[in-house]
């Protein structure tokens, strides 16, 4: 009984933090410094950091350039969950490797390679943490829309951030209601929990049936409310797309931002030159 | 129902089945992307749980829109969302997945023969794995990677490689994509057509055969692909940056931090004159 409650409390656990999180992440944090920075001015900076730590094996420089995103990331105020994958992410492409060579006595020479590429992929994948769930998807999707991507994908992202939740709790209504209907096999030998496993998976599979027909209902409402605002006609109209683009405006603060980084991008060159 | 038309879905029609694919595989792609990745070495068990959304869509419905909207959606959702975004090496999984999803939808004429869906769901989850495999080895094999605990063995480099895609072919395409394909295919068809205000596709309705062009098409996007992952992954034979510092480093470095410095304390200036005009307004 208790075991049973405790599983419940643990299964609604995830699914609702799970949400929270992404909630939290899209729009909890509209106010702080790097979410208030003009999208285009951010998009330029993370090309800089996402392109350039890839084509240089400077260490002084690599750690400035890390220290940096770091302090933006923290600026930022990203959702935990979010850092908690950077940090998965980063292990399991490069974490790994120092591991094992502690374990099989390599020395430091064998670790400054690896520390290079490791600060490599973090750098760029904070740069992207910091730019992507720092800014407002609008913001966001409005930036992308201006460096001339896609109506579509800047349309994807702003959908994506508003339904993403209520189809978590949808999905997850689904599966409980299965779930409760349903009748598990016994787990406590190893057949059987092979069998329980298998009865999950198949529960989460058949979860896809109803879900599937809600969606189709859900996105035929979007497209007719799109289409009555007469969207795939202003996707392509360029009038439409200056009126869009029109909140955005480059301020003093944005330039100032981006002068900082680059006066702290210009001191670790210059240390790396002294090194 | 006189608005439905015979073959080929209207345009909102196509925007309803992206936004339909879209949102579905986002959902489950968002949830695979928290299961943490194997990787032994450079083989990345790489197993698509829930690629046969996309699929049992490619099938039902216009095959482009369904797949370019799995696509987008995992790249929207568990990419960008989660700030797990890769830049130019989530290009290669873009237009691999597009692929595989579209010539599986293109496979299937009648939904309601259960062996052609069976063969186009494998088929696809297929392409798409080979697809990914041969961007892993011409990575090694150009040596972009930079893995020495590999280097020099290129026949464990095929044997790996071959042993990952065959056990994500088999885990991921019988248990994953089969199976479900063909529980959900004959369920949902002529059950979520209506909903979508169209008519079930058939034999007479269907897109017609794969020609070269969609061949041609296909091989073009992938060499793309190629591209794009290989400049991804390329470190610093591309562009030599430090050879450029190297020379006149010191001062050109010094330079810049002057410049900044300037421009800093400018922009600081300009804010503070340009403050109260602002409030005055």
């Amino acid at each position: 009984m208790m075991q049973k409650l405790s599983e419940n409390v643990l299964d609604k656990f995830s699914m609702d933090f799970l949400r929270n999180q992404v909630l939290k992440n899209a729009y909890g944090n509209d106010d702080t410094v790097i979410a208030v920075r003009d999208p285009r001015i951010l998009l330029v900076w993370y090309l800089f950091f996402g392109l350039v730590p890839w084509f240089v094996n400077d260490l002084p420089f690599l750690l400035g350039c890390f220290l940096l995103v770091m302090v933006t990331t923290i600026l930022a105020k990203v959702a935990g969950l979010v850092l908690l994958l950077f940090a998965v992410g980063v292990f399991s492409q490069t974490g790994y490797l120092l591991i094992a060579t502690w374990i099989f006595g390599g020395d430091a020479s064998a670790i400054a390679p690896l520390l290079v590429l490791t600060l490599k992929v973090a750098t760029i994948s904070l740069a992207s943490v910091t730019v992507f769930s720092g800014l407002d998807p609008d913001r966001l999707s409005n930036g992308l829309m201006w460096f001339g991507c896609p109506e579509r994908l800047s349309f994807s992202i702003s959908y994506a951030y508003r339904m993403l939740p209520m189809l978590m709790e949808e999905f997850q209504n689904v599966l409980l209601s299965y779930r409760l209907r349903g009748n598990p096999p016994a787990h406590e030998t190893v057949p059987g929990k092979i069998k329980y496993l298998i009865y999950q998976i198949k529960i989460i599979i058949h979860a896809f049936y109803p879900l599937m027909l809600n969606t189709a209902k859900r996105s035929r409402t979007t497209v007719e409310a799109l289409e009555i605002k007469g969207y795939r006609y202003a996707a392509v109209n360029k009038e439409v797309r200056k009126m869009k683009l029109s909140s955005l405006k480059v301020t003093y603060d944005d330039l100032i931002f981006l002068a900082i980084s680059f006066l702290w991008v210009a001191v670790t060159v210059l240390v790396s030159t002294l090194v | 129902m006189s608005i439905t038309q015979k073959g080929a879905a209207t345009q909102s029609q196509k925007l309803m089945i992206f936004v339909l694919s879209m949102s579905l595989y986002g959902l489950a792609t968002l949830f695979t992307e928290l299961i943490p990745s194997f990787q032994v070495g450079i083989v990345e068990f790489s197993v698509e749980f829930f690629l046969f959304i996309p699929l049992v869509l490619a099938m039902l419905f216009d095959p482009l829109s369904a797949a370019l909207g799995a696509a987008t959606g995992e790249l929207v959702f568990s990419e960008i969302m989660l700030g797990q975004f890769g830049g130019l090496g989530e290009l290669e999984k873009f237009i691999t997945v597009t692929i595989g999803v579209y010539i599986a939808g293109r496979l299937v004429r009648n939904p309601k023969n259960r062996v052609m869906v069976g063969i186009a769901a494998f088929v696809g989850t297929g392409a798409q794995l080979l697809m990914g495999t041969i961007v892993d080895i011409l990575k090694v094999q150009f040596a972009v990677t930079d893995f020495e605990a590999v280097a020099g063995l290129p026949e464990s480099v095929f044997a790996t490689e071959g042993f990952a895609f065959l056990n994500d072919l088999l885990l991921s395409g019988i248990l994953f994509c089969l199976l479900p394909t063909l529980y959900l295919v004959p369920k949902l068809y002529g059950k979520i057509e209506p909903l979508l205000g169209m008519q079930p596709r058939t034999e007479e309705t269907g897109l017609g055969e794969i020609s070269v062009k969609n061949i041609i098409v296909c091989l073009v996007a992938f060499a793309c692909a190629i591209g794009a992952e290989m400049m991804a992954e390329s470190g610093l034979s591309l562009i030599d940056w430090e050879a450029g510092w190297a020379g006149s480093g010191t001062a050109l470095a010094a330079g810049m931090i002057v410049a900044a410095v300037i421009a800093i304390a400018l922009l600081f200036v300009m804010r503070k004159n340009a403050q109260p005009v602002s409030e005055a307004k």
